[in-house]
C-alpha cells in the first residue's frame, strides 16, 4: 500500500480514511490478519501511537476487530465493507461538489459535463482498446 | 514519572545565555521533536541530559536522577558528530556496547546490519560518511534504553538513508521510553512525533501534540514553524 | 567497569604497540645474525650489517615516542575529541576514565622499557652472554644482601612502584594540560600547550617555595628534633618511599585539576 497524507488534516484521520481505502480495495482483504501495529506504522512511517489510534476508531467502527492474542482482522461482514465504500465514496463526491461549486456550478451543469466526460472517456477507452 | 524533566535550566556560555529558564516534561511512550533553527539552544539541551555540560542555573533530570554515570544507563544517544571508534570494526563496536550497556540487545543489531548489508568484520574507518551513521544509528535504537536523544539524526543524510533512520526508529518504538529527536527537517519527521517542543534563542516556545496542532490550527506543523519562526 | 575500559584502552593500543614491538625485536635479531658479518671482508655485508643495527637504533627511539605519543592521542581523541561524545556518556565515572587512561598509558611506558632492554638481550645474545648473565644477577643480589643487609626484591619493587607513580605522573601532567585547554571554546590545543608550562613553572615555584621551608623554616626545626635512628639500607628505603610519596603527591594534584575539568567544564566541540 503507498501512503500519503497531506498538510492539514491530523495524520490519524488520514490514516483510517487509507486503511478504509485499502480494506474496501481489498489490499486488506477479509478476515484477513493485520499486520502488528508497529509494522504497520513503520510501513507507513508514522508515529506508533497515531497509528494506535487509527486502528482503534476503525476497531469502535467496527471494520476491523481485534482477538486477544493473535492481533486484528479486517471484519468478514461483507455490508459493512459496502457501507464503507459507499461512505468513502459520498466523501469524495462531497469534496467534489464543493470544489464545483467553489468554480461556480450548479448541479446540472456539473451533471452535464461527467456526462461528457463519460463519454469521452468511453471513446479513448475504445480507442485505446484497439 | 517524567523521563526527562528541565526545570528552570539555564545555560550560558560566557555572557550569551544558550538556554533560558526552560521548563518542560517528556513522558514514557511518547516520540517528541525538539525543534528550532540552527543555534537555538537544542544541542545545549540535549547536552545538558547527557551530562556533557552543567547547568549554569536550575536543573535538568533524567528519570528522576542529575545525569550522571547512573542516568547514562538508561539514556541511549545519539550525537551530532559520529562518535564512534573509527579504528573498531563492527563487531568490536558491538563488543564495546555490549560491554558497557547491559540493555544492548546484539541480536537485534546484528539484524539490522545483516539488513544493510555491512560486514561485521568491516572497519568504521573504511565506511562512507552515511554508512557509519546508520551504525551509529543501529547501536543507538539497539539498546532498551528509557530515553532516547538523537541530536539531528537526520541532517546531513541523503532521503533514502533519511526514511531508514525513521523506520528504524519506530521499529525500536517502546511504549515504557521517550524518544527525543531534535531536528530543523520538520516536514520529514513530523509524521513520526507524538509531541513537538519549539525552541528558540533558548526558549521554549510551543509544547504541543501534532494532533493538537492539525486539529486546531488546520495546518502541519512545518507550516506552523514557518510561522512561529517567520524571518 | 574500570576493568572494561581497561580491556577497551589495551584493545585500543595494542594494535599499535604491538607491532612495533615485533619490529624492535625483529630489527634486534637481524642485528644479532649479521653481527657476524661485521668483521667479514666484503664492503658490502659491513654496510649492510651496520644499517641494521642503525634500524634497530632507529625503532628504540621510535617506541618510546610512539608510546608517548600514544599516551597524548589516547587522551585527547578518545575523550576530548568527537569519541568524547561516546565515551562521556557511557555509565562510567570521570575518575574511572582518568585511570584506565593513566593505568594503560603507564603499563605501555614500563613495557616499552621491558621490550628495548629484551631487544639489547636479544642483539647481544650468544650462548655464553646469556649464562654469565645467569650467573651475574643472583651474585649480584647475593652481594648486596651480604654487604648492606639489602633486600633486592624490596627495592626491585620500591623500584617499580616509584616507575609506575613517575609514569603516571609524568603521563597526568599532560593530561591536565589538554583537560584545561580543552575547557575553553577557541584555540584548544595551543591552549593546552600553554597550560603544561603554566604548570611546569607552578610546580617549580611551589617546589621551591618547599626547599625554602626545608632550609631554614619551621619544617627543618621539626625534622631536626626527630631522631631518626636507621641505618644505611633503612634509609635507603625510606629514601625510595619518600620519593614515591613526593612523586604520587606531584601527581595528585594534576589529577585533581584533569578529573575536575573533566566534571564540570567538559566542553566538547
Amino acid at each position: 500500500m503507498k501512503w500519503q497524507f497531506n498538510a492539514d488534516a491530523p495524520i490519524w484521520s488520514q490514516l483510517i480514511a487509507q486503511i478504509k481505502v485499502g480494506i474496501v480495495t481489498g489490499a486488506f482483504p477479509p478476515g484477513e490478519r493485520l499486520p502488528s501495529v508497529r509494522d504497520l506504522a513503520a510501513e507507513a512511517g508514522v508515529n506508533p501511537n497515531t497509528m494506535q489510534r487509527a486502528l482503534t476508531e476503525l476497531e469502535r467502527d467496527g471494520l476491523v476487530y481485534s482477538q486477544r492474542t493473535a492481533g486484528r482482522f479486517v471484519t468478514e461482514d461483507q455490508s459493512m465493507i459496502a457501507s464503507a465504500k459507499r461512505s468513502l465514496a459520498e466523501s469524495h463526491i462531497q469534496t467534489f461538489l464543493r470544489a464545483m461549486a467553489h468554480l461556480g456550478y450548479d448541479r446540472e451543469e456539473i451533471l452535464t459535463l461527467l456526462r461528457q466526460e463519460k463519454i469521452e472517456e468511453g471513446e479513448e477507452h475504445g480507442s485505446s482498446g484497439v | 514519572m517524567a523521563v526527562l524533566e528541565c526545570k528552570d535550566l539555564t545555560k550560558h556560555y560566557g555572557a550569551a545565555p544558550a538556554l533560558d529558564h526552560v521548563d518542560l516534561a517528556v513522558e514514557p511512550g511518547r516520540i517528541v521533536g525538539l525543534l528550532g533553527p540552527n543555534g537555538s539552544g537544542k544541542t545545549t539541551l540535549i547536552k545538558l541530559a547527557n551530562g556533557l555540560l552543567t547547568p549554569s542555573a536550575g536543573e535538568v533530570l533524567v528519570c528522576g536522577a542529575a545525569p550522571g554515570k547512573e542516568t547514562h544507563a538508561a539514556v541511549s544517544y545519539l550525537p551530532e558528530r559520529t562518535a564512534i571508534p573509527t579504528w573498531m570494526s563492527v563487531k568490536q563496536l558491538m563488543d564495546f556496547y555490549g560491554d558497557f550497556y547491559s540493555d544492548f540487545r546484539r541480536d537485534a543489531a546484528t539484524e539490522m546490519l545483516a539488513h544493510l548489508n555491512i560486514p561485521l568484520t568491516q572497519r568504521i574507518k573504511q565506511m562512507s560518511k552515511g554508512t557509519r551513521e546508520k551504525v551509529q544509528l543501529i547501536m543507538v535504537m539497539s539498546r532498551a534504553a528509557k530515553l532516547y536523544l538523537l541530536d539531528e539524526p537526520i541532517g546531513g543524510v541523503d532521503p533514502a538513508t533519511r526514511d531508514y533512520i525513521l523506520s528504524t526508529i519506530i521499529t525500536n518504538y517502546n511504549p515504557e521510553a521517550a524518544v527525543i529527536i531534535s531536528t530543523h527537517l520538520i516536514a520529514d519527521v513530523e509524521k513520526v512525533l507524538d509531541e513537538v517542543i519549539f525552541i528558540n534563542q533558548g526558549r521554549v516556545v510551543l509544547q504541543s501534540s501534532v494532533d493538537e496542532i492539525r486539529e486546531e490550527k488546520g495546518m502541519s506543523v512545518d507550516a506552523l514553524f514557518r510561522e512561529v519562526f517567520k524571518c | 567497569m574500570l576493568t572494561k575500559l581497561l580491556k577497551h584502552e589495551f584493545r585500543a593500543t595494542a594494535r599499535i604497540m604491538g607491532p612495533l614491538y615485533l619490529i624492535l625485536l625483529a630489527a634486534a635479531l637481524a642485528a644479532n645474525l649479521t653481527a657476524g658479518l661485521l668483521d667479514a671482508d666484503s664492503f658490502i655485508l659491513n654496510i649492510v650489517s651496520a644499517l641494521i643495527v642503525m634500524a634497530w637504533f632507529v625503532a628504540v627511539i621510535g617506541v618510546f615516542i610512539v608510546a608517548f605519543i600514544l599516551m597524548l592521542q589516547r587522551f585527547y581523541k578518545n575523550l576530548l575529541g568527537d569519541e568524547g561524545y561516546l565515551m562521556f556518556t557511557l555509565p562510567v565515572s570521570v575518575h574511572q576514565h582518568v585511570w584506565s587512561k593513566l593505568i594503560v598509558s603507564a603499563v605501555w611506558f614500563i613495557l616499552t622499557g621491558v621490550v628495548v632492554v629484551l631487544s639489547v638481550l636479544v642483539l647481544a645474545f650468544n650462548v655464553s652472554f646469556l649464562t654469565d648473565l645467569a650467573e651475574v644477577f643472583p651474585k649480584l643480589f647475593e652481594q648486596l644482601n651480604a654487604y648492606y643487609a639489602f633486600n633486592g626484591t624490596a627495592f626491585m619493587l620500591e623500584g617499580l612502584i616509584l616507575l609506575f607513580a613517575g609514569c603516571m605522573t609524568f603521563s597526568l601532567q599532560f593530561y591536565a594540560a589538554l583537560a584545561v585547554g580543552h575547557s575553553f571554546p577557541n584555540h584548544k590545543m595551543a591552549l593546552s600547550v600553554v597550560f603544561y608550562f603554566v604548570f611546569q613553572f607552578a610546580m617549580q615555584i611551589l617546589g621551591a617555595f618547599l626547599i625554602l621551608a626545608l632550609d631554614e623554616g619551621p619544617l627543618y626545626q621539626l625534622l631536626m628534633r626527630l631522631d631518626f635512628h636507621i641505618d644505611g639500607a633503612a634509609a635507603v628505603h625510606f629514601a625510595m618511599w619518600i620519593l614515591i610519596a613526593l612523586t604520587a603527591l606531584y601527581g595528585a594534584v594534576f589529577y585533581f585539576v584533569t578529573a575536575l575539568t573533566l566534571k564540570k567544564r567538559l566542553n566538547l566541540e
